[in-house]
């Protein structure tokens, strides 16, 4: 059974509906793209898969257990954790403390081996420790962002436009980084605009439109789809 | 009047224009600084005008800063309810209040012990202290529960949370006057406390210096709860970024109920020490209420640190000017520093940009 099974959710915001009849599913240690134009609904399948919008109907489960109905801060004991797009750090609290935030569903004692490991990863986090998160640039954030995530040592991580809005340089690392941390055999869902570059390190790929997925396969598979790169790859 | 014109019209067009800039230039942290300083040095001077000595300016000073003090405990929990839960609590006078009258009949139920050392009370009044701010914390859980978190869930608007915020404190205040009665009490009635005879012509009760210490203590766990344990980091992150701090695993409905419990605590605490300095009335938390405001605007909404500079600020300012005009003004020279805020910096103190 898949890590994580969604099935035929359809779900929206207030009367309007967003999500039509969506189904998809992540096997653990695997890097799963969703890609499509704007407004396809790919943040909003996030959302509903991390609780913060309920499903009008369907199912949603992780690591065997439906969620469906859980708020976010249970989904975080799960074992999933969530970077979104926008306003993804404390602005107000140092990176340390971003970190801690991270962690907070965990006991005190082992932050401090948990953190080393974070800082590892991104060594400037380490020399920007007691930084105010809001005085830092994109890329930083993103790395505080993705940081704090990792805080919990999940299953699996949902990554919201990772790259939205960061410097080529900035780009190549934290995908870097992304496949880095796929290595150690966390499973991790994107959703990106940077359609190419994120397929192609994806084991496998969504394509969605207009609230609905439409096509699925390798990531290669995709790639090589003369629909897919004309509709949504750009040519 | 027309040459005024020309020369505006006249003028390039590239960057902010002259009243912009100069707009920019009052409305710095220092202009809102020296604007209170001055405010200060005015009242001082009206004091010595009136023939107010050193020594006594200097005792209101003092006095300035345990009213600074007692107006700072209620600021604190006003602006850390405003931070997480982003609405002003009128009612949150009602709830010093409240602490006052809860400490009343802890120490009119208690055994007297003996006055400690110089005070003017016994431990009954540290008692009544220690029950009346828990207690406190579970009323304002209590609202929260029966009418804001209701407001909340339904998505309300912020002048619905206001409304309701000061129907409650209409309401408490009735209860208050249905229980204790209108009539002015004191903890210890007729008992003295003679103020004591300090260098420098400085005349300070023992009572007093005991509030400002412990006003000090409370302040300082205030922030050591809110920089160092977790729930404080997750208060912060709550008020900094509700949607994430869930995202994080922070159970947000957990986190307002101890925002809750921390303001309704020390709202009590100031209500205890305020009527240890003077009287209870049960009006006494709605008089509170307005220079309260004004400490939390001062020093920035939101912010407690500055709540606290602000109402230090302000509890002064209303002392040192009963060197000049009667103290019925009081209430007034904090909505008076309130104003000039409002009209120099409306950020506040310690807010950012302009």
């Amino acid at each position: 059974m898949a890590l994580l099974t969604v099935e035929s959710v359809t779900c929206g915001y207030g009367d309007m509906q967003v999500l039509t009849d969506v189904s998809i599913a992540v096997e653990s240690g695997e890097i799963v793209s969703i890609i499509g134009p704007n407004g396809a609904g790919k943040s909003t399948l996030m959302k509903a898969v991390f609780g913060q919008l309920h499903p009008w109907s369907g199912s949603i489960a992780f690591d065997g257990r439906e969620i469906s109905r859980k708020e976010p801060y249970e989904i975080v004991e799960t074992g999933m954790c969530y970077v979104p797009q926008v306003a993804n750090v404390f602005t107000e609290l140092t990176v340390d403390e971003n970190l801690d935030m991270g962690a907070f569903v965990l006991p005190d004692r082992d932050l401090s081996r948990r953190k080393q490991k974070i800082f590892e990863l991104f060594p400037r986090l380490a020399e920007r420790r007691r930084q105010k998160a809001g005085k830092m640039s994109g890329g930083e954030r993103q790395m505080v962002a993705m940081g704090s995530a990792l805080m919990l040592d999940p299953k699996m991580i949902l990554l919201d436009e990772p790259s939205a809005g960061l410097a080529p340089k900035m780009v190549d690392l934290i995908f870097d980084r992304i496949l880095t941390i796929n290595a150690t055999g966390l499973a991790i869902m994107m959703v990106e605009q940077n359609a190419k570059q994120s397929l192609q390190m994806s084991h496998r790929g969504y394509v969605m439109a207009n609230g609905e997925n439409r096509v699925e396969g390798t990531g290669k598979e995709l790639l090589d789809d003369p629909d897919v790169a004309r509709l949504y790859l750009g040519g | 009047m027309a040459q005024a014109q020309d020369t505006n019209t006249g003028a390039p067009t590239l960057g902010p224009r002259p009243g912009e800039r100069l707009k920019a230039v009052l409305q710095t942290r220092t202009a809102l600084a020296i604007v209170i300083a001055l405010f200060f040095v005015l009242l001082v001077v009206a004091g010595v005008a009136q023939g107010a000595t050193a020594g006594r300016l200097l005792s209101l000073f003092v006095w300035g800063i345990m009213l600074g003090g007692v107006i700072g405990l209620g600021g604190i929990g006003l602006t850390l309810v405003y931070g997480v839960l982003k609405f002003p609590n009128f009612s949150h006078g009602a709830l010093t209040t409240l602490g006052a009258y809860i400490a009343f009949s802890a120490v009119s139920y208690l055994p007297k012990s003996e006055p400690i050392g110089p005070f003017s009370f016994g431990w009954e009044l540290v008692a009544g202290l220690a029950i009346a701010m828990p207690l406190v914390g579970l009323v304002s859980i209590g609202v929260d529960r029966v009418m804001y978190r209701r407001l909340r869930f339904q998505g309300s608007s912020l002048v619905l949370f206001a409304m309701a915020s000061l129907a409650m404190a209409f309401f408490l205040r009735s209860v208050i006057y249905l229980i204790w009665g209108s009539d002015f009490r004191f903890y210890y009635e007729g008992r003295s406390n003679p103020a004591l005879d300090l260098p420098l012509g400085l005349r300070v009760q023992a009572d007093q210096i005991f509030i400002l210490l412990l006003a000090f203590g409370l302040v300082m766990a205030v922030y050591l709860l809110l920089e160092k344990t977790k729930m404080g980091k997750a208060m912060r992150a709550t008020a900094n970024n509700p949607e994430l701090a869930q995202v994080r695993g922070i159970n947000t409905e957990k986190v307002i109920a101890y925002t809750w419990m921390m303001s309704g605590a020390l709202a009590a605490a100031g209500g205890v020490m305020y009527g240890l300095a003077s009287q209870l009335r049960p009006e006494m938390g709605f008089w509170l209420l307005l220079p309260m405001f004004a400490a939390v605007i001062m020093g920035s909404i939101g912010n407690p640190r500055g709540a606290l500079v602000g109402a230090i600020v302000i509890g002064v300012a209303q002392q040192v000017s009963t060197a000049a005009i009667n103290p019925a003004y009081g209430p007034g020279v904090a909505f008076f520093l309130m104003v000039l805020t409002l009209l120099v910096r409306p950020q506040g103190l310690f807010g950012e940009g302009s």
